[in-house]
């Protein structure tokens, strides 16, 4: 497509101004450099009169008007198809069915694309109004929905609104598709802004914690990479991928000669990693040879399918579950599940298998948070360790998300899902006939399950009536008000005291999603609105999210994306007034130095104002309730906000907590 | 392990002035005084307003079974990570008005009597 310039055009603009400069020039030049420089302005003389200017022709209208325009006949301005049309082509046969954005000019052609030539459907549009909202969107929404969609990020500025919430993502092991843009080649660019938003390496930004990234500069290999990336993204363990459309790629004219050479390669997912016969083996000889083993599982379960083989193998081995909750991977009222006295069954267990471990050395050592850092091994140092991760499949060197080292006795480089059936397998072999051999560790383990519930009310009880509201309060009078309904957490909840997992029973996957993968502040809003999104899609399902007022503040806005797109779902803010986080931390800084222990809360607190947060839910078109701060009256409150959140409405209620469950 | 007990005699001069509390082998505490410091002092932080504790943070400390000196150790000398008090920050007086203020808390009521509580989680 070619362009025409203003002097190709032939007009004798040019000409004409320069007539006006040089008949102009002399009078003008001399005060003009004065002014500029008091020096010069010192010595300025007095200018003589003027001579008589030789007059300059003025230009016609019509001379007016070609100068500021291309005649029509010389220059087409309007085309039926840009290469953005044909990228949309590519997303389509990927089956996205969402992409996020906060607008931006860098990627119009194809957000004018999908919206119109793509009919705005596989992907839908979602409007959000801050990219981290997108992306964490994203992130919440795949952790339901099982496979990933799309977000779009403004060039430079949007990449960088975004990076944190790609962070959390790439920590959590969470598939996204991420697109960024560019404005093109230099001499294309406008001045200013288009400047500012152009960037020779896209994913430079970021590109320390996604999984992979390209800048294709056609649009075959736009194609190619994109679906090259969906299928990285995807691949255990998965991650954000990013693509960055170029700008001129977007809006250049794409002639049918051109797509009738482009080509749309088909997606093929590869198949998982599966750990080693003879490592597998090897594993069911420590783990039914032990007196004592302990499964502790963190990111393991991606599916219902993978929570039904880990309650296969514990039970086929009587073991206890130790579960560090990065993702629903055990039911809760099982009663294997262990977690109440995990701690001790980790310092007594002869053999450890851990799948998916996020921390392996935290599973196994504990670090003082004194001035002086000492460590200790809370596991017996004679312990076999089995590791069944993919944990090693995608390191990288800057972030540090890896944690500490820590060797385990076999190391089986695998994705655990995958391989549980093949271990379990290997586990049933080595029993053989001998299956009663654990019964007597089974009833251990029934009898110290049923000391966990009269405990945890006991917990319960204390500062029942107490405001601010207890975390058991709130998830006593939330149990009443949903305990009928296909209800979902798309909160960690450890804050407000992990109730759900001590009590409520958790026995599907989606009923719980885990936490924030990177612990960047923010997640927890915009991954329930995701989350809330992909629950919308399936139906029938009451997804609930605990969220901190602190990690609200952070986007806020999620309310209105929320009902601007009429997704449902129940907020309860766990309103402690404060980043109470920080606030320990600046206690304990304060404390270590002996001064000032009162203090503690200047720059930790949110207080004076107190924030609204039901007439900011309102204000977004949200319903809002609230504050309470009575526990008398929450379970009213409750009982509306699950009302109008079947009745499809995003509900916010603001409840006046207790600072830690 | 209960080592000590509120003695008759302690329990009437609780009803006489409710303002000052003693466990026996504990010295007096100004309960009011206590209360403040609590919150003003970060116990709340980790602990609940109430002295409820929390999971992740803090163990229960109304109505607590240590006796003061055990308690007053924690403070000075913690054995886990909590955050260390020293005399300089907090003293040993000011500390015995916050172990009246917990001491003075109404007991929790008995789980059997919520049943919000005992039926969470059960349909």
């Amino acid at each position: 497509m070619g362009k025409k310039t203003t002097d190709q055009a032939g007009l004798d603009r040019r000409g004409f101004l320069t007539g006006v400069a040089v008949a102009g020039g002399a009078g003008l030049s001399a005060p003009a450099q004065a002014q500029s420089n008091p020096m010069l302005m010192a010595q300025a003389q007095p200018a003589p009169a003027p001579a008589a200017r030789p007059k300059a022709p003025l230009p016609t209208a019509a001379q007016t008007a070609a100068e500021n325009e291309h005649p029509p006949h010389m220059e087409a301005l309007t085309t039926e198809k840009t290469g953005s049309d044909f990228m949309v082509d590519v997303c389509k046969t990927l089956n996205i069915d969402f992409m996020a954005s906060c607008p931006g000019s860098t990627f119009r052609a194809l957000q004018e694309s999908f919206i119109n030539y793509g009919q705005n459907k596989k992907p839908e549009w979602l409007t959000c109004l801050h990219e981290e909202v997108s992306v964490g969107m994203a992130h919440g929404y795949a952790k339901v929905a099982g496979k990933p969609m799309a977000a779009i990020l403004h060039g430079t500025v949007g990449t960088q609104h975004a990076a944190m919430g790609i962070y959390n993502a790439y920590c959590d092991r969470v598939p996204m598709i991420l697109f960024t843009a560019s404005a093109g080649p230099v001499e294309d660019r406008r001045p200013g802004v288009e400047w500012m938003h152009s960037v020779q390496d896209g994913a430079a930004t970021v590109r320390d914690f996604v999984k992979w990234d390209d800048y294709p500069w056609s649009l075959q290999s736009f194609a190619e990479s994109t679906v090259r990336g969906y299928a990285l993204a995807c691949a255990e363990p998965p991650g954000p991928i990013l693509i960055t459309a170029d700008g001129k790629l977007q809006e250049a004219e794409l002639s049918k000669k051109e797509e009738a050479i482009l080509k749309i390669p088909k997606l093929t997912r590869g198949t998982q990693t599966v750990g080693d016969p003879a490592a597998l083996k090897e594993a069911a000889k420590m783990l039914v040879a032990a007196e004592n083993p302990v499964i502790i599982v963190d990111r393991y379960a991606r599916s219902q399918e993978g929570v039904d083989n880990l309650v296969r193998l514990a039970e086929l081995l009587q073991a206890p579950v130790v579960d560090k909750q990065s993702r629903m991977n055990f039911p809760s009222q099982h009663y294997l599940y262990q977690n109440a006295r995990g701690g001790a069954l980790v310092g007594q267990a002869d053999c450890i298998l851990s799948l998916e471990p996020v921390d392996l050395f935290g599973q196994l050592n504990r670090v003082r948070d004194q001035i002086e850092r000492t460590w200790r091994r809370t596991s017996k140092p004679t312990a076999k360790v089995i590791s069944l991760s993919t944990h090693d499949l995608l390191m990288k060197a800057n972030y540090q998300d890896f944690q500490r080292y820590s060797a385990a006795d076999l190391a089986i480089t695998a994705d655990a899902q995958a391989t549980l059936p093949y271990l379990i397998e290997a586990v049933e072999r080595e029993i053989g006939d001998r299956k009663s051999m654990f019964t007597a560790r089974g009833q251990k383990m029934r009898d110290a399950f049923k000391a966990f519930a009269a405990r945890a009310h006991a917990d319960g009880a204390l500062g029942w009536d107490s405001s601010p509201i207890s975390g058991a309060r709130m998830f006593a009078e939330l149990w009443n008000q949903v305990k009928n309904e296909d209800w979902a957490f798309m909160s960690p909840n450890n804050y407000a005291g992990n109730w759900q997992h001590r009590l409520w029973p958790i026995e599907k996957h989606y009923q719980y999603i885990g936490s924030s993968g990177g612990s960047g502040v923010g997640y927890e809003p915009v991954a329930a609105l995701g989350a809330a999104l992909a629950h919308r899609e399936i139906g029938g399902r009451l997804p609930i999210a605990i969220v901190g007022d602190g990690n609200f503040n952070m986007a806020p806005s999620v309310m209105w994306t929320a009902a601007h797109h009429k997704i449902p779902f129940l907020m309860i803010i766990q309103n402690n007034r404060a980043y109470h986080q920080e606030v320990m931390h600046i206690q304990r800084m304060a404390n270590r130095h002996n001064r000032g222990i009162e203090s503690g809360v200047i720059g930790t607190e949110i207080t004076n104002p107190n924030i609204d947060y039901a007439g900011l839910a309102k204000s977004y078109g949200a319903t809002g309730i609230g504050p309470i701060s009575d526990p008398k009256e929450l379970g009213e409150a409750i009982r509306k906000g699950v009302a109008a959140v079947k009745a499809g409405n995003p509900v916010l209620i603001d409840v006046i907590m207790q600072p830690r469950g | 392990m209960k080592i000590f007990t509120i003695t008759l005699l302690a329990g009437l001069s609780l009803c006489a002035n409710p303002a000052l509390a003693q466990q026996a082998g504990a010295p007096a505490g100004n309960i009011e005084n206590g209360k403040k410091h609590y919150t003003t002092d970060g116990c709340y932080q980790c602990h609940g307003t109430v002295g409820n504790g929390a999971a992740l943070t803090g163990p229960k400390l109304a109505n607590t079974e240590l006796p003061f000196e055990a308690f007053l150790m924690q403070l000075r000398q913690p054995s886990n990570d909590m955050a260390p008090y020293e005399a300089k920050i907090i003293s040993d007086a000011t500390v015995a008005d916050i172990y009246a203020w917990l001491q003075s808390l109404p007991k929790s009521p008995d789980p059997k009597s919520l049943p919000l509580l005992t039926g969470m989680g059960v349909k």
